[in-house]
């Protein structure tokens, strides 16, 4: 991984080196904990300052960025956080229940870009906004898994939590940003339908009070459900 | 299939797409997806979702951040380097003068109680200001010296501390003291002023070697006791404490998330301060 070659070369050090390989990614991950370029920057410097002083705690051989991604977030809670008690700090507040998004799907299909494997651009812009707006805690936990792509027993490690908590929030944090996204997209007028608030109805409601393009959609399903099982 | 097989399945899209599941449930939603149209719409939705997040996330750190950190990071170096020279490694304090524990109880095979204060949230005095609350800190340094070097019995053993939570009001953990050879052997609610904390006990070590050390767990947002001028900040592996004497006993105090900490101990002011790292780093 390359450095920059501005670094007194004097002052080089293995661990520094190894370590700093990780800037980019830590930094993208503190202005989404921080959701503040320049706390972020703070923030990044003081775990990394941390991580050099706490090197020998780091066993050679294991998950050097794992361990980066503890610190920083440990120094986070611990120093830019201290606002909240222990426990509100990364639990966060109790979601809404939420629609597990299987009727809305396909709805969505609309905000996929079909050429990149991704959202349409229009749609992709509000992500960012999504993502701020979610709790800390399904914030980092979808950020880890989805940018960073730690597996879900490394989250637990750097968010100091079970795996099951883990997936939770993970679940949790996607459907979040799906009914943003879903809410924006309906505001752009890329889909139709009615915007998602509160905790979501059980999927056998739709039909109550839903408009009618949603009861059809519902149909649709029920018709297709039934295709299925007639043709297994 | 009915309705709810199928929302039981999409719950396992997330967890299919991130390489998570055992081979059996893999296959199973595998088969699943490609049967499915609504799942796979929401299983493409959140690969659409994914790559547009490493986009939005994903970028250079800006420039000049590298060389800044990198040269903090050697500072952080440097420093220890002097420190070691000077033969006095990590310490921003004068010599103890509780020295001759070290030599009585190494650190590495200590035992010695230790008294984890679970402790209090306190609300802060009404009409206090900064000097007021200041006073206030030293005040309760002195009381939780005073509950060390006197314990009183405790009300509940090693696995009732948490029922002490109710009672003070903040998450009373006990610390990953077994660590450091330190048995947790009960808890009790103490008073201060008009508020309560909540007292754990730790033993280490056995007959006359037997050493304790006391900890307070407090809402630090309403208690200051890290801002009493007799405690010196010192930095232990990436926990940050501050560490004094306090009626001959050394103390600690750290704080996370806002939950201060406060080790008292009859041993030195090391130990003290990593325990009170220890508590810091544990999540």
């Amino acid at each position: 991984m390359p450095l920059s070659a501005t670094v007194d070369a004097s002052k080089r050090d293995p661990f520094a080196d190894e370590a700093l390989a990780h800037l980019d990614a830590m930094y993208g991950v503190a202005c989404k904990l921080t959701r503040n370029p320049t706390e972020a920057e703070d923030l990044v410097q003081d775990a990394f300052v941390k991580a050099m002083r706490a090197r020998d705690q780091f066993h050679a051989g294991t998950n050097l960025k794992a361990w980066l991604f503890r610190i920083l977030t440990n120094t986070f809670i611990n120093k830019y956080r201290r606002g909240g008690l222990e426990r509100s700090v990364l639990d966060g507040p109790d979601a809404d229940p939420l629609a597990d998004g299987w009727v809305s799907a396909s709805t969505m299909r609309h905000l996929r870009d079909p050429e990149t494997l991704a959202l349409m651009p229009l749609v992709e812009r509000e992500i960012q906004n999504a993502l701020d707006a979610l709790p800390a805690d399904f914030r980092l936990a979808v950020v880890l898994s989805d940018v960073e792509e730690f597996s879900y027993e490394e989250i637990a490690q750097i968010m100091g939590c079970p795996i099951g908590t883990v997936m939770s929030r993970l679940h949790r944090g996607r459907k979040l940003l799906q009914r943003a996204l879903y809410n924006h997209a309906l505001a752009l007028g890329i889909v139709r339908g009615e915007e998602r608030v509160g905790p979501a109805r059980p999927a056998g409601g739709r039909h109550d009070g839903a408009e009618e393009r949603e009861t059809s959609k519902a149909a649709n399903l029920d018709e297709y459900r039934a295709r299925k099982r007639g043709a297994v | 299939m009915n309705m709810h097989d199928c929302r039981d399945r999409s719950r396992m899209i997330g967890p299919y797409l991130d390489g998570e599941l055992e081979a059996a449930k893999l296959m199973e939603i595998d088969e699943h997806v490609s049967n499915c149209e609504t799942c796979r719409e929401e299983a493409q939705l959140l690969c659409a979702t994914r790559g547009s997040l490493k986009r939005v996330v994903r970028g250079p750190a800006p420039s000049g951040l590298r060389e800044r950190i990198g040269v903090a990071m050697a500072a952080e170096r440097a420093r220890e380097n002097a420190r070691a020279d000077a033969g006095s490694f990590g310490s921003t304090l004068p010599a103890t003068t509780l020295g001759s524990w070290r030599t009585i109880v190494p650190l590495a095979t200590a035992a010695a109680l230790a008294l984890v204060w679970g402790a209090a949230t306190r609300s802060a005095p009404q009409t206090a200001g900064e000097a007021r609350a200041g006073l206030v800190a030293d005040d309760l340094l002195a009381e939780l010296v005073a509950e060390h070097s006197q314990p009183l019995p405790p009300e509940v053993d090693a696995k009732g501390v948490r029922r002490l939570e109710r009672y003070v009001g903040v998450p009373v953990r006990t610390g990953n003291f077994e660590r450091a050879g330190a048995h947790l052997m009960g808890g009790r609610v103490v008073p201060f002023h008009s508020q309560r904390a909540a007292m754990l006990q730790y033993e280490l070590g056995t007959g006359d070697n037997v050493q304790r050390v006391s900890v307070l767990v407090y809402d630090a947002q309403k208690i200051r006791v890290g801002t009493a001028t007799n405690l010196a900040p010192r930095e232990v592996g990436t926990a940050e404490v501050r560490v004094g004497r306090e009626k001959g006993y050394s103390v600690a105090v750290t704080e996370r998330a806002g939950v201060g900490y406060l080790v008292a101990s009859d041993l030195d002011q090391d130990k003290s301060a990593q325990l009170a790292a220890m508590i810091y780093d544990d999540r």
